[in-house]
């Protein structure tokens, strides 16, 4: 890697964390009018500030507005190289199906996960808010989901949650979806309790959740198909 | 003998009316807020000629709905509206009525950026929409002569503006758009203090702001004392302006805007069931606490449990015991009795 592109790499990777949606365009365009790796540029500088500004979510530096706001300098700069990254140059993306349990219509925690997990390199498929549980199971099946994202900020819509862990089970498909919960009323506890595979107290422990539940899932399927 | 000053036992009114004065009481009240925070469960709703939804939208309909729901569950106050979109309704959104067991909610958001609002006639928007009948409501409860306080709870400022701007947007340009968002929400205010004011000249006891999005959860404490705590301010200081105090909800683990609270003015606060009220106590001990008993363990839990969790509430010193959130409209009266009762049969030494 050159020390101009790493140059730029970092150049990126500021420009999401410092909120400057104009400079992650200009330095993005940069990168494709010097013929730099596009996909190098997602990772090591767009992505990269993104999983800066999460951090500093987690810590109480950056809150709602500031990770909505480098949220925006990452997908504009996004927008500049995703038709320079080459076909075969990411590895097959898991995909996640992601909503809000019918019954809430608060979705600005799911979409700071929707954001996260993008950023993490994720498809995610998002139903938005107020989305009854089958429609999850309908979602998953049809795109080939490794992963259901549930959130709730309301504790009437948590029996939905269960449904949806239901559901999976009926269809024949608990073994190879795993579902993740989260929201301001859930807890480890209640994850546990429906049957869900992983509970995250925030969109940056659900980006980390995410990712170790596709690990496990890649990997069993390995050992099965080495069976 | 003959004193000025009541003595117990206290009516209801005197008694929360003296708690947000910080004057001494028999025993704490159990009070709930209305609005978001309403306990117009589908059991007593759904039973009652003033049934929901229809009770949104009629002022006798919306009293006798009150003075049912204080009877039933042995709240000591009465409270309205049933819902958090009176404000936004005056502000000309759509709302979906909902329906017996789903609150009204706002159909959707109609401007995506804060510029994009236009410059409504904020003076006259007190007679717009619903508010009339929130009014005329108060105005019926108050003559009905009971001895219950009147609590009229409005949606505050910030949550008022995120149900007229696409709310991501909304927050973002809390940042970005500095201006344009202080212009916005000082209209908002205005708006909503004039509503305030002519709810106590109904007969409000007490106002109670709700503002569910003005949380240190989603603005971080910079945006929260920038936004949320003057704006807040202008609507309390508009019921004190008409002898009314007031009670803002904070929903969320507010922990880190907590020093910002006196700052609004208000006597009390009303916290969700994470924020342990004890401490809450020592950290702000100026100010009149409200709450916080989980609406998780009053849908989920046993009237026991609720009964055992009232107890801890009370020997906490909680001065107002409450609901911590808006309560899920299937939760069951007895659950909601075994928390009132407990107050009720309470007797502190004075």
């Amino acid at each position: 890697m050159s020390e101009e592109s790493e140059a730029l790499f970092r150049g990126l990777s500021d420009a999401v964390v410092n909120l400057e949606e104009e400079k992650a365009v200009e330095l993005a365009a940069e990168v494709v009018k010097k013929n730099i790796d596009a996909y190098e540029a997602v990772d090591k500088g767009l992505a990269h500030g993104m999983d800066r500004a999460g951090r500093l979510f987690e810590e109480d530096e950056y809150f709602v507005p500031e990770l909505l706001i480098a949220a925006d300098a990452m997908y504009a700069g996004l927008d500049v190289l995703r038709p320079h990254i080459k076909a075969d140059a990411a590895s097959e993306p898991g995909k996640i199906v992601l909503g809000v349990v019918e019954g809430d219509t608060h979705d600005i925690g799911k979409n700071l996960v929707k954001i996260i997990l993008e950023a993490k390199g994720f498809t995610v498929f998002d139903l938005g808010r107020d989305v009854p549980p089958g429609d999850f199971v309908k979602k998953a099946r049809e795109v080939g989901a490794d992963i259901i994202g549930l959130s709730t900020l309301m504790t009437t819509t948590m029996p939905g949650m269960a449904e949806v862990v239901e559901n999976l089970r009926a269809a024949g498909l608990r073994d190879r979806i795993k579902v993740m919960i989260g929201g301001a009323p859930i807890s480890s506890a209640f994850a546990r309790r429906i049957g869900a595979d992983g509970y995250s107290a925030n969109a940056v422990e659900a980006g980390e959740l995410a990712a170790r539940l596709l690990a496990e899932t890649r990997a069993a399927g390995a050992r099965a198909v080495a069976v | 003998m003959n004193t000025d000053t009541p003595k117990p036992p206290f009516t209801p009114k005197e008694r929360l009316l003296r708690v947000l004065r910080r004057e001494t009481t028999d025993r704490p009240p159990v009070a709930c807020m209305g609005g978001m925070m309403n306990a117009a469960i589908v059991e007593i709703a759904g039973n009652c000629p003033a049934t929901l939804p229809n009770a949104h939208f009629d002022p006798g309909l919306m009293a006798e709905l009150a003075l049912t729901v204080a009877g039933k569950t042995g709240f000591e106050n009465l409270a309205v509206p049933f819902c958090m979109t009176v404000e936004a309704e005056a502000l000309g959104i759509a709302v979906d009525p909902g329906s017996l067991a789903c609150e009204p909610k706002i159909v959707s958001e109609p401007y995506q950026s804060i510029p994009e609002v236009p410059d409504l006639d904020w003076e006259s928007l007190p007679d717009a929409g619903r508010i009339p009948v929130v009014l005329k409501a108060v105005e019926r409860l108050a003559a009905a002569g009971t001895d219950l306080p009147i609590i009229v709870s409005l949606t505050g400022p910030v949550s008022t503006a995120a149900s007229l701007v696409n709310p991501p947007a909304f927050f973002k340009e809390l940042r970005k758009k500095k201006e344009d968002a202080h212009r916005l929400l000082s209209r908002i205010s205005r708006f909503l203090g004039e509503y305030a004011r002519r709810a106590v000249r109904a007969g409000a006891d007490v106002i109670a702001v709700g503002d569910p999005s003005a949380t240190g959860d989603i603005l971080g404490p910079a945006l929260f004392e920038e936004f949320a705590v003057p704006y807040v301010r202008d609507v309390v200081r508009a019921a004190h302006e008409e002898g009314a105090p007031t009670i803002v909800h904070i929903c969320g683990d507010t922990d880190r805007c907590r020093a910002f609270w006196p700052l609004m003015e208000s006597e009390a606060v009303s916290v969700d069931a994470m924020i342990n009220l004890a401490k809450l106590k020592r950290f702000l001990p100026g100010i009149v606490t409200m709450g916080n008993l989980s609406t998780y363990m009053l849908e989920f839990g046993t009237a026991a449990k609720v009964a055992r969790r009232t107890e801890t509430l009370i020997r906490d010193g909680v001065d107002i015991i409450a609901p911590a959130c808006g309560l899920s409209t299937g939760t069951k009266l007895p659950v909601i009795r075994a928390m009132t009762d407990t107050v009720r049969s309470r007797r502190r030494e004075a």
